[in-house]
């Protein structure tokens, strides 16, 4: 095949999935799905290897979905389906780790033949059990769980699993229609492929697969050769529930292969922040990406090269049947993890470690004058980590993408008073690129009983470290107007008139803040990104706040003691 | 006799178009911008066309301008030195923004810096609730205070966007009388003036953008104005182009500049709406490509279709989420960064990439002998044949054919093991596929199956490429009109007035206070009238009304046609099929038991459509296409992957009736029509090429 031909059909199989995720965003019920694009669409092979991926989603879904074809097809083997059949799963040791996350895949066939699957992985809004939180014991508590199974059998729905369905989710009416949008987005992708294959006077994807993913593959292992032969390591501790979660990374460089080991990191705990390996494989795979790969596509090749693994019943491969809702908990902190360890291998490359873990609040409770009930869940952003040239992104969700929720609506929905929300000065690492600022939010609940407050963070014991003498983040911390205590992962009464201050941490710098140019850390303080104090205790850079310039002389013999 | 002029300021030209209403006055004109003083190539190019057209300017009564000039006020940040003022604690709502990455993979992504630095961004210790009821309550020496800081910094311009003012104006106006009474000569917007909607990040972003360019707009607007009155002798009103499709008078313009910051674009699509009303097409696919970019915009059933958002100054070239969030109305459309000067290169991989980088008009294509190096779009279509070197821009600029062969064999040709002409096909064929299949997913989005549409081409690189477009999406038929480099000009000619208003007054269907509901409506139709019965008798406004709905827990909105008159809970049913049908019609199904939410409530204010009238040519069955032929050249044809010689012919010699077959080339002075395979070709009495596909695959 030649490259242009190449070139054509790929992009053309890259719309296709493009196309399937588009008509399934559109159509979503569920608003974390339209706004955040809490979904991943892709078409495998009929061997299940992955060909191509839509352009959006999350690294969790994307990566996760990538290796789940495989276990599918082991229930379901290609030969055994038929046209108009459609199969389901939400089970998180074969997919994404979490019970909301329903993958629905679709056979498409060309005149009876199998030629590939159009498959997609969507939040649900509602799964039952306890909701999406991390308190479950076990998977049992979590919800629903759907083995691969038939959701339809020769173009007939099996209605026992939408009645299952019906009968176990508190938003029925949704959850059918979020799985109805995922089953048409799929036939949106089965028939504009079937249209391709027309087009091109293809039989099937198999050689235009092996096409793409030998190439991707080779690509791949050329970036792997490039690096350093070696390995390299970092120890990232983080939060955790109720007592700390260490996340030992090994990253073992051979030639053009490229080996994770989380060996040494923490067990599994009671909570439900148990990482299934799926999940673990597609945040770890998806930082490797980022460092090394962005501009290689995203299919069975770029994964074919690397390896990873966790100890079996530890928190990052967790067992059946651990808890696991909470996964994202520990998951998001894979990226930095492979940042801080491949810091030594490509020290220009990467990112310092940010706040990671989104910031999930959840308020519930009785509203003043109406009496009306209210419950109300939203997730910030803190700081992302610096770069070699780059500060790093105030309140920014990194490696989650979801977007926030502006105050205004928060306000409209739910009877709370956002007081502030702004960035925290000095929360972002000293570095000679600063990490990000995280951001202060103030809340207040129009109410006269007390309230139910659930908070899942991080980042309060333990800050994101600085790279290449960076200095680590601020820490996030706590507050409430009335002394009531609160950790970083609560579920409490707290009384009415309790207001509660959430500081997100920031992230880490990158490269010695005595380096950093004080024209910039000018800059910062006059825009209160960094205190007067912290300019001279951390950059040693001596700021004239009348006048808005740099002490030039002050600050050569500041910089020049402290470097002594 | 009613004489207008349209007058659209682009990058490189400036085009003009005088017309009347009867058609017999069909006059365009082109000449260079002149960046530094927009209205001096205004006024050249309107004394061109008056001479030309033999038109007395005092006949002239009225002129509509658009104009790139505010766009690129704010991609290069030339605009006011700008503060703003927000209630306490939300200062940064405009940094902190959506919270989210654009791109998921690039670890060094940047974001817009607002255009408002934080030492400029004041905050008032003053809070009004969600349902509008003040908590508390502002104080005018905290603003006098704020003043005295203003005046410290030199500021221009000041926005003002307190949180939950679109329920609530009272304390943004008042800030606005002390600023205007303390600060003359200060240009000030306030957010529940220009968009009384909630979500913070998005109406305090669209409030800076207003602000920002407010006084550029207003001297600039003035000018022209001034100039056009003494110098050109025009005592007709002038009109500016809005990004919604119509037209306001310059107050508005001047007042609310944001909303004429699409334009250009905007009157692209609405031109291809006229056309298809014109030969009958209720559905079109308008498709524009010029040097850097391609836009698409579907018209179905015989409008574009607004959307109320988009953004500036994208950081990541087209990137959704990467600009600044401007929340007006706007023709919706997609742009991508595939355009004649788009950059192909290949990558780590050995994969050909298209765009989106581009090398812009200087060094331009390497074919432009002014330095460039790299292949672009431009050089791959003169090397495949389909531009003549010797006839770029009508002749007024020659290719170097020679370079472009180069930089394709060199850049191209060598990495990947391909001729010539291989290398150069792949590059022109992965721009169609990158702008079909962008097409494919802007129709997808709003429920349309694309490839039903006929295909309206325009723009400089529009005509080159559409049948290989069409041939992707199995389009049926492409419609290329005669001066296709004037389209948005002509595009202003069917703009009617239209002032657009909103109001946040969120309800559920089930339990709307009707009364209020009127109440916003009404209002906002009374202040439409008075704003339009200024410049047109005030029984010709109309009137449209529009809410923005979704189910329960949904997270975006969708425009549903609100029936006029009063309203209550008998007419619930109406507003409920109305959402129920529009929702079908993009998504394909609908929900029966889920709540219906209403957020906003709008009111487009219009005046009369203009009419338009083309000319028409007459038959004349005694020209055969033959006698059109300038002569014949070797263009590439993909079926048969080779050169093959072709006719070249003479657009302007062509006439109303004239039959030939594809393939084939049409020259005009602005474009190249490119058949490069199969189809039949006829003329249509407006002079339209109109080419039918023949059965593909």
């Amino acid at each position: 095949m030649d490259q242009i031909t190449l070139d054509i059909l790929w992009n053309r199989l890259i719309a296709t999935v493009n196309e399937q995720a588009a008509a399934l965003m559109r159509s979503s019920f569920t608003s974390i799905v339209r706004e955040a694009g809490d979904l991943s669409a892709g078409v495998f092979d009929c061997r299940g290897r992955m060909v191509a991926q839509a352009v959006t989603g999350t690294p969790g879904h994307i990566n996760s979905l990538a290796t789940g074809m495989i276990h599918i097809l082991e229930r379901f083997p290609a030969d055994s389906l038929v046209p108009g059949d459609v199969l389901i799963t939400n089970d998180p040791w074969k997919t994404a780790s979490q019970l909301n996350d329903i993958t629905i895949a679709t056979p498409i066939f060309s005149s009876h033949k199998l030629v590939a699957f159009c498959v997609n992985c969507c939040h649900a809004l509602d799964i039952g059990g306890r909701g999406l939180s991390a308190d479950s014991r076990s998977v049992y508590e979590e919800g629903l769980f759907i083995p691969v199974m038939k959701l339809y059998e020769v173009g007939k729905p099996v209605e026992a699993i939408f009645e299952f369905l019906s009968a176990n989710v508190r938003t029925p009416e949704e959850v059918h229609g979020d799985i109805h949008s995922q089953i048409v987005g799929n036939n949106v992708g089965g028939k504009q492929l079937l249209a391709f294959l027309n087009e091109f006077g293809l039989a099937d994807i198999e050689s235009l697969a092996d096409e793409i993913i030998g190439r991707t593959e080779k690509g791949m292992r050329d970036r792997i050769r490039a690096l350093s032969d070696g390995e390299y390591r970092i120890k990232l501790t983080i939060d955790g529930f109720d007592a700390p979660v260490v996340i030992n990374t090994r990253i073992i460089i051979d030639d053009d292969e490229l080996t994770v080991d989380f060996e040494g990191s923490s067990g599994a705990v009671p909570q439900g922040i148990n990482v299934c390996l799926n999940y673990t494989r597609a945040y770890t795979t998806y930082g490797i990406k980022c460092v090394i790969s962005p501009d290689i596509p995203n299919n069975e090749g770029s994964f074919k090269p690397i390896t990873v693994t966790a100890p079996p019943g530890s928190i990052l491969n967790a067992r059946h049947p651990s808890a696991v809702g909470g996964r994202h908990l520990v998951g998001h902190f894979l990226p930095s993890a492979v940042m801080g360890a491949f810091a030594q291998a490509l020290p220009e490359r990467v990112m310092a470690p940010g706040f990671d873990g989104l910031w999930d609040t959840h308020i519930a409770g009785v509203e003043r004058g109406t009496g009306k009930h209210f419950s109300f869940t939203w997730f910030s952003a803190g700081g992302a980590g610096a770069l070699k040239d780059q500060d790093g992104l105030s309140a920014t969700a990194y490696p989650s993408g979801i977007a926030g929720v502006p105050a205004e609506v928060i306000e409209t929905l739910a009877p709370l008073v956002i007081r502030r929300r702004e960035l925290r000065a000095d929360s972002g690492g000293p570095g000679t690129f600063r990490g990000g600022l995280g951001q202060t939010m103030e809340i207040e609940v129009l109410t006269d009983e007390p309230y139910l407050f659930n908070g899942l963070y991080e980042r309060i014991n333990f800050p994101a470290p600085g790279l290449h003498g960076g200095k680590q983040g601020q820490t996030g911390r706590l507050l409430t107007s009335n002394r009531a205590e609160l950790k970083s992962k609560i579920s409490c009464r707290l009384p009415e008139d309790t207001v509660v201050t959430l500081e997100m941490p920031g992230g880490g710098g990158f490269g010695s803040p005595m380096q950093r140019d004080p024209m910039r850390v000018l800059n910062d303080v006059r825009n209160g990104y960094v205190t007067p104090t912290s300019a001279s205790k951390d950059y040693g850079v001596v700021i004239d706040t009348e006048r808005w310039e740099i002490d030039g002389s002050a600050t050569k013999e500041l910089r020049h003691q402290m470097t002594e | 006799m009613n004489l207008r002029i349209g007058a659209d300021i682009g990058g490189t030209f400036t085009d003009l178009i005088l017309i009347d209403d009867s058609g017999k006055t069909f006059q365009v004109g082109k000449v260079l911008t002149t960046p530094d003083q927009p209205d001096d190539a205004v006024l050249v190019g309107i004394g061109q066309v008056l001479a030309e057209a033999g038109v007395d300017p005092g006949s002239i009564s009225h002129v509509v301008h658009g104009t790139t000039l505010l766009t690129n006020a704010l991609i290069e940040r030339k605009g006011a030195r700008t503060a703003l003022i927000t209630t306490a604690g939300f200062r940064d709502a405009i940094e902190i923004a959506r919270e989210h990455r654009y791109d998921m993979y690039d670890l060094y992504l940047r974001r817009p810096e607002p255009l408002a630095p934080r030492f400029l961004r004041f905050e008032i210790d003053e809070r009004l609730l969600a349902d509008g009821t003040v908590r508390k309550p502002l104080n005018d020496g905290d603003v006098r205070s704020i003043i005295t800081s203003l005046k410290h910094e030199e500021v221009e311009a000041v926005a003002v966007s307190l949180i939950h003012a679109y329920v609530n104006d009272t304390h943004e106006r008042r800030v606005a009388e002390i600023l205007s009474r303390e600060l003359p000569g200060v240009a000030v917007t306030i957010s529940s003036d220009l968009v009384p909607e909630i979500r913070e990040y998005e109406r305090t972003s669209t409030t800076l953008v207003n602000v920002y360019v407010k006084n550029i707009a207003q001297k600039y607007l003035r000018r022209l104005q001034h100039r056009l009155r003494e110098e050109a002798g025009i005592a007709g009103t002038l009109f500016v182009m809005q990004s919604n499709g119509g037209v306001c008078e310059i107050d508005t313009a001047v007042q609310y500049p944001v909303r004429v910051v699409e334009s250009g674009p905007a009157a692209g699509a609405l031109a291809a709406a006229h056309y298809g009303g014109l030969l009958g097409y209720k559905n079109l696919l308008s498709f524009d490509m010029g040097g850097t970019t391609a836009k698409a915009c579907l018209i179905a059933d015989g409008e574009p279709a607004v959307t109320g958002e988009f953004e500036v100054d994208r950081q990541y070239q087209f990137k959704k989420g990467s600009g600044l969030a401007v929340k007006v109305p706007v023709i919706e459309m997609i742009e991508i960064g595939t355009g004649g000067g788009s950059i192909a290169r290949v990558d780590a991989m050995q994969r050909l990439h298209v765009g989106p980088d581009s090398a812009g008009a200087r060094p331009g294509p390497a074919s432009y002998g002014l330095g460039g190096s790299e292949p672009t779009v431009t050089d791959a279509d003169l090397v495949l044949g389909y531009l003549d070197p010797a006839f770029f821009l009508g002749g007024s600029m020659t290719l170097n054919m020679n370079d472009a062969c180069r930089a394709i064999q060199h850049n191209i040709g060598e990495r990947l093991n391909l001729t010539l002409m291989e290398a150069a096909w792949g590059v022109h064929q992965l721009a169609n596929e990158s702008m079909a299949s962008a097409a494919r997913i802007h129709a997808i989005e709003r429920g349309k199956d694309v490839g039903k549409f006929p295909i309206f081409a325009f723009g400089g690189a529009g005509p080159v490429h559409a049948y290989g477009i069409a041939g992707i999406l199995g389009s049926p038929r492409i419609i290329y009109p005669l001066g296709a480099g004037v389209m948005s000009a002509i595009g202003f000619m069917t703009a009617p007035l239209s002032l657009d208003f909103s109001r946040t007054f969120p309800g559920t269907l089930n339990n709307l206070d009707w009364q209020g509901v009127n109440n916003v409506l009404n209002d906002m139709e009374v202040e439409g009238k008075k704003a339009l019965s200024r410049i047109i008798p005030a029984e010709q406004v109309s009137f449209q009304r529009y809410a923005d709905m979704r189910y329960r827990k949904q997270g975006h909105e969708i425009r549903v046609p609100v029936p006029g008159g009063i309203l209550s809970d008998s007419r619930r049913g109406e507003l409920k099929t109305s959402f129920m049908q529009v929702y079908a019609s993009i998504y394909g199904h609908t929900m029966a038991e889920t709540p219906i939410d209403i957020v906003s409530w709008r009111v487009v204010a219009q005046g009369p459509k203009p009419r338009v009238t083309l000319p028409r040519a007459k038959a004349d069955s005694s020209r055969e296409a033959e006698s059109a032929r300038k002569g014949m050249r070797q263009i590439y044809l993909p079926k048969q992957r080779n050169t093959v010689e072709a006719p070249v012919y003479d657009r302007y010699a062509l006439v109303l009736g004239t039959v030939f077959q594809g393939p084939a080339i049409i020259e005009e002075r602005e474009s190249t029509v490119v058949v490069n395979g199969p189809g039949d070709i006829r003329v249509d009495e407006y002079r339209n090429l109109i080419v039918d596909l023949l059965q593909q695959g």
